[in-house]
């Protein structure tokens, strides 16, 4: 039993490494969240250019893989004087990323949307904004809600890409750790754990969450 | 710009180790990914449950940590795998448990009374999986699969980290030596956004033909 001593003489350090991975993956969400929502609103707009230049974007970056977006921020940008912390650049990286993904997300949400909804609010004298905010945004909620948790799992996962650069999340404290007692097995098992409780807690206890909001908006 | 014809041929290399290892574990993939499947749906309960673990476990755990207990982990019980050996054993553990969640669906998928109409017409388990299930639920796998290789082809970035020579470990290599990430990274990104970019024109042209079938 000797993988349990060791997990408990690294437990803090490994705790502090949560802290850290719990940390990005908030900071990221917010970016992600409000960067997609503009994203899915450019892509809605009547401006062909507005639209335009919006796809182009969701494509482009969707097509590299996180790890090279998140290289060019943290040395590519720093060539051309743009110096950023692991932990800034990270979180630009996977908020930039995350925003392609979240901002289909948003705009099949809001297509989704009957159009004989927003047609009723007109018709009712609503103004455009207050039919986005109380007709379109409410409706389009429910449809956003499931898929949007789906990319939440993904995004807690890729935050541990940044033990490449030095971020002291949770994936570098089993690093560290693996290569300074040899037992590499037993600390990558213990972050796994931690990890999968993670991704438990947002399939399920989310998914939960998501039935009853469902049930309940009927 | 001089630095970055000069590192093209690099990079084009790595390009090389990047392909085969897309390649070959997502062949694999699609391989044991559909004996998982019918395991899942037609098998025995134990069976069942067992490869639903495992499917959780692959989508529960940063893809990195998986590398990393195959390529470091091992080392513990004295299993030492050469880097391309890891990468590759990896990314077929990593894909199967993906693999399997897409042909499940696809498979599901196909109505229950294309089953029920071949059995009345006297076709056994086999060759109704065969003639009447499968090339139906092809043609709705097919977007998700394209979508497979894509990620595969996006994983495969993380090998770099154990030392497999694929793009990002050549274009690391050139930052390293010419004090340029800059150029390298962006031939990176360019090296990948070729590669995907292809890959989707490739799909969508399949989808256009397959939707004739349908």
């Amino acid at each position: 039993m000797s993988f349990l001593h060791l997990w408990a003489q690294n437990l803090p350090a490994f705790w502090q490494g949560v802290e850290m991975t719990l940390e990005l993956t908030a900071l990221a969400l917010l970016l992600a969240v409000a960067f997609g929502f503009v994203l899915a609103l450019m892509r809605l707009s009547r401006l062909r250019l507005l639209s335009l230049v919006a796809t182009i974007y969701i494509e482009v970056v969707r097509a590299i893989p996180v790890l090279v977006l998140l290289f060019v921020a943290y040395y590519s940008l720093g060539q051309i004087g743009i110096q950023m912390s692991g932990f800034t650049a990270a979180v630009i990286t996977l908020g930039v990323y995350y925003a392609t993904l979240y901002g289909e997300i948003f705009r099949g949400g809001i297509e989704g949307v009957q159009y004989g909804q927003r047609e009723a609010a007109e018709a009712l004298g609503m103004g455009s904004q207050a039919i986005m905010r109380r007709i379109v945004l409410p409706q389009a909620f429910l449809a956003i809600l499931p898929p949007a948790t789906n990319e939440l799992a993904d995004l807690i996962k890729d935050t541990s890409l940044v033990v490449t650069i030095g971020v002291a999340d949770l994936m570098f404290q089993a690093y560290q750790a693996s290569a300074a007692n040899f037992h590499p097995m037993d600390m990558f098992l213990l972050a796994g754990i931690m990890y999968f409780v993670f991704y438990l807690v947002l399939s399920q206890f989310l998914t939960r969450w998501e039935t009853n909001v469902q049930r309940r908006r009927g | 710009m001089h630095l970055a014809w000069l590192y093209a041929g690099v990079i084009l290399q790595g390009a090389v180790v990047t392909l085969e290892l897309t390649v070959v574990s997502t062949v694999l993939s699609f391989i044991l990914g559909i004996f998982g499947a019918l395991g899942r749906i037609y098998g025995p309960p134990w069976l069942r449950t067992a490869i639903l673990a495992y499917v959780e476990l692959i989508r529960g755990l940063p893809p990195i940590l998986q590398l990393f207990i195959i390529f470091f982990g091992l080392t513990q019980f004295g299993i030492d795998l050469p880097p391309f050996t890891a990468a590759m054993i990896w990314l077929v553990i990593y894909g199967t448990g993906y693999a399997i969640e897409v042909f499940r669906a696809g498979i599901q998928a196909v109505a229950d009374g294309q089953r029920e109409a071949a059995t009345a017409v006297g076709m056994g388990f086999l060759s109704t999986l065969r003639k009447v299930v499968m090339p139906q639920a092809f043609v709705l796998m097919l977007p998700p699969l394209t979508n497979f290789v894509i990620i595969q082809l996006k994983n495969t970035t993380l090998v770099y980290f154990i030392g497999v020579a694929d793009i990002m470990y050549q274009a690391q290599l050139g930052a390293d030596a010419t004090e340029q990430p800059g150029t390298l990274y962006a031939l990176a990104a360019v090296a990948y956004l070729i590669m995907n970019g292809t890959l989707s024109r490739i799909a969508a042209h399949l989808e256009r033909k397959a939707a004739a079938y349908r």
